[in-house]
């Protein structure tokens, strides 16, 4: 997450403070809402079991991730993250197109986190009594309060909200600590609440479900590459930004394999991998009031704390984009008074909106993870360029990561899976996505390229690249 | 600075507004159209169920049963649920198709990069034959 | 049965929601646009990749204000 840049005043002083501890905070505050929603997607397309599963291999993939990011981050320690590292080792166009990649994952995650929100406030709206037994004549509306979210979130980052990262974390906190206490309520040693034996029936789609899976099992981590995006702002990055990326992905791990037993223990699968809500659910099989209203701030609490940070990465990249003018330069402007990127926020906010007010859930969410599938994807063939034409020793890295190029090998099968997972049920939206990255990538080179200065944009102390350069 | 440094242009306000707007239409084309083509999702089947109105008839044992009452569901509202799969059975052809879009977009995005990436290098540290 | 307070009281939520929505929407609005008329684009652009903060400080009013 980066509340913390340059063309923000609270750089300087958060410089000195953030240590592992932070970055791991960071990481896991923006992509703890998987643990309360969209996770149990991937149980609608394999079972429960392929969820866990799914859930394990995407923990593999993600450790790929956090090793070679945390190289090539802590190596090109400039704000922005991926954004900079593709902009001086693959290129503006790689760079154009990692910057949009960010966009859509972080805006469409916020409108994910949008429509969780608003269906949890029309949930317990209708448990509050509204709803007659048939369960139609008086419902709370979810749409006011999704754009609410969207409308005073954009409105918060727009005024400047660094203040409020530490209360980010708080929640966060709280969130997490939901889930633990949740887990501990459901007595998972004895038998009593939990039902496995009866629950789990095996794979409903044989082994091919598995795979499928995948594609939603990336939502128990998306987003913890953004720790990475903090690089700046690191006391000592080499040793920070590994231990801060890898202890979160391990926490994630440990609170997605809790959340995947309570809530294959409570409920039938085929209710589960459609639910929008299922930590709520969860709570609410208890029958007991503190813990439904410990789960519903939970809920909120993560839903607010991820969107919170989303708005802000997204908008930020945004931003950078148009300051190396790879999009409108109007865009690249700072707020006198907050200091914000505060055209990109407002530009954002309705597209957010729209993708909140009309598209389902899940599709909202297969947008945000094929986003960041492909930057995944960009990252392998990245840090073999990266070691290619700088290799070890060359240039000062803060950190090195082990077994080159093992992890991008399996980071790039792991990839490749994921793309057939999500082509399973949702071809036509990859190949939709496909379909704008071409058009985009050729509208920016033929056209869009022409306002960009070219030396400009390679403003690390290197040496010249080794190679044809 | 050396003379041979390329100059951009100045994009007037009603260029970057154009550009603008085409991004945004190119971001709601492409996200909307299969939602509003009924293409999304579309890989959905239903399982041929013959007693819908009963848990039994539905395959569902007592545990299950309670959990979906528990949540709310009689056995009419939670068949769909529960008959609805995806469809997984995929065309190769389509699969094939599929690939070669996603790695023609990569190397197509990787060449176009690396004959800019030259420019770049060239500016920052001089032509290689100087 | 459903009671009419009840009711009312869900309709004024949605309400009052659209009007926080349309309060903080316009205050974006305008502020953006009395912003691009104070200041010109040239200012307002003018940031660079990893400059620091100082720099930044245009608005002499709040300099030094932010921390």
């Amino acid at each position: 997450m980066s509340q913390t840049t340059a063309i923000h005043g609270e750089k300087i002083s958060l410089l000195r403070v953030l240590g592992p501890g932070h970055v791991w905070a960071l990481g896991v505050g923006i992509v703890l809402v998987g643990e309360y929603m969209g996770w149990n997607f991937s149980v609608g397309k394999g079972g429960a079991i392929a969820a866990l599963i799914a859930c394990w291999v995407a923990g593999l993939l993600y450790t790929c991730v956090a090793m070679i990011d945390s190289e090539v981050t802590s190596t090109v320690a400039a704000a922005g993250g991926q954004y900079a590292q593709a902009k001086h080792i693959v290129g503006p166009l790689m760079a154009f197109n990692v910057g949009l990649f960010l966009v859509f994952a972080y805006t469409m995650l916020e409108a994910a986190n949008a429509i969780t929100l608003g269906y949890l406030v029309q949930t317990v709206g209708g448990m509050a009594g509204a709803t007659d037994a048939a369960g139609e004549a008086l419902v709370l509306h979810d749409k006011p309060f999704i754009v609410l979210t969207i409308m005073f979130l954009a409105w918060l980052n727009y005024r400047g909200v660094y203040a409020t990262l530490t209360f980010n974390l708080v929640i966060t906190a709280i969130a997490f600590i939901a889930i633990i206490i949740l887990f501990f309520a459901v007595k998972p040693w004895t038998g009593e609440v939990l039902k496995h034996n009866e629950l789990l029936t095996g794979l409903p789609y044989d082994w091919i479900g598995v795979i499928a899976a995948l594609h939603f099992g990336l939502w128990y981590y998306l987003g913890i590459e953004g720790t990475c995006q903090a690089a700046e702002e690191v006391r000592s990055p080499a040793r920070s930004l590994p231990l801060g990326t890898m202890t979160g992905i391990m926490t994630l791990l440990i609170a997605a394999t809790m959340t995947w037993y309570i809530c294959a223990g409570l409920m039938p699968w085929e209710y589960l991998g459609q639910a929008v809500t299922p930590l709520f659910d969860a709570a609410r099989f208890m029958d007991s009031m503190p813990l439904m209203v410990l789960l519903f701030i939970g809920t909120i609490f993560s839903t607010l704390a991820s969107a919170n940070g989303c708005i802000n990465d997204a908008s930020r990249a945004w931003f950078s984009m148009a300051r190396d003018r790879y999009l409108p330069q109007w865009f690249g402007a700072v707020h006198p008074k907050y200091r914000t990127p505060y055209r990109a926020i407002v530009f954002l906010v309705p597209v957010a909106v729209l993708f909140a007010y009309y598209a389902p859930l899940d599709q909202v969410i297969t947008f945000s993870i094929l986003s960041g599938l492909l930057g995944y994807t960009f990252m392998t063939f990245n840090v073999i360029m990266f070691r290619r034409k700088w290799p070890l020793g060359t240039i000062q890295r803060g950190y090195v990561h082990p077994m080159h190029p093992l992890p991008a090998l399996v980071l790039l099968v792991l990839c490749g899976a994921t793309y057939f997972a999500v082509f399973l049920g949702y071809g036509t939206q990859l190949m939709a996505m496909m379909l704008f990255f071409i058009i985009a990538s050729l509208w920016f080179h033929f056209h869009r390229y022409r306002y960009v200065r070219r030396g400009d944009q390679f403003s690390m102390p290197w040496p010249r690249p080794q190679g044809d350069y | 600075m050396s003379n041979g440094d390329y100059i951009p242009p100045r994009q007037s306000a009603l260029g970057q507004f154009f550009d603008s707007m085409f991004l945004l239409a190119l971001v709601f084309a492409a996200l909307f159209a299969p939602i509003y083509l009924g293409l999304a999702g579309g890989g959905k089947t239903e399982l041929a169920i013959a007693d819908k109105t009963t848990w039994t008839g539905l395959g569902q044992n007592p545990v299950m049963q309670a959990g979906w009452e528990k949540l709310g569901y009689t056995p009419e509202t939670a068949a769909p649920l529960i008959a609805s799969r995806f469809d997984y059975s995929f065309d190769l052809i389509a699969l094939g198709v599929t690939a070669l879009v996603v790695i023609g977009y990569f190397l197509l995005v990787v060449a176009f990069s690396k004959s800019e990436y030259r420019e770049v290098i060239a500016e920052r540290f001089g032509r290689k034959t100087d | 049965m459903p009671d009419i307070s009840t009711l009312n009281n869900f309709q004024l939520l949605e309400y009052g929601a659209w009007a926080l929505c349309v309060l903080f929407g316009l205050w974006m609005l305008f502020d953006t646009i009395k912003t691009d008329m104070a200041y010109s684009d040239d200012v307002l652009i003018s940031s660079r990749e990893g400059e620091i903060d100082d720099a930044l400080v245009i608005d002499p009013t709040h300099q030094g204000g932010h921390r």
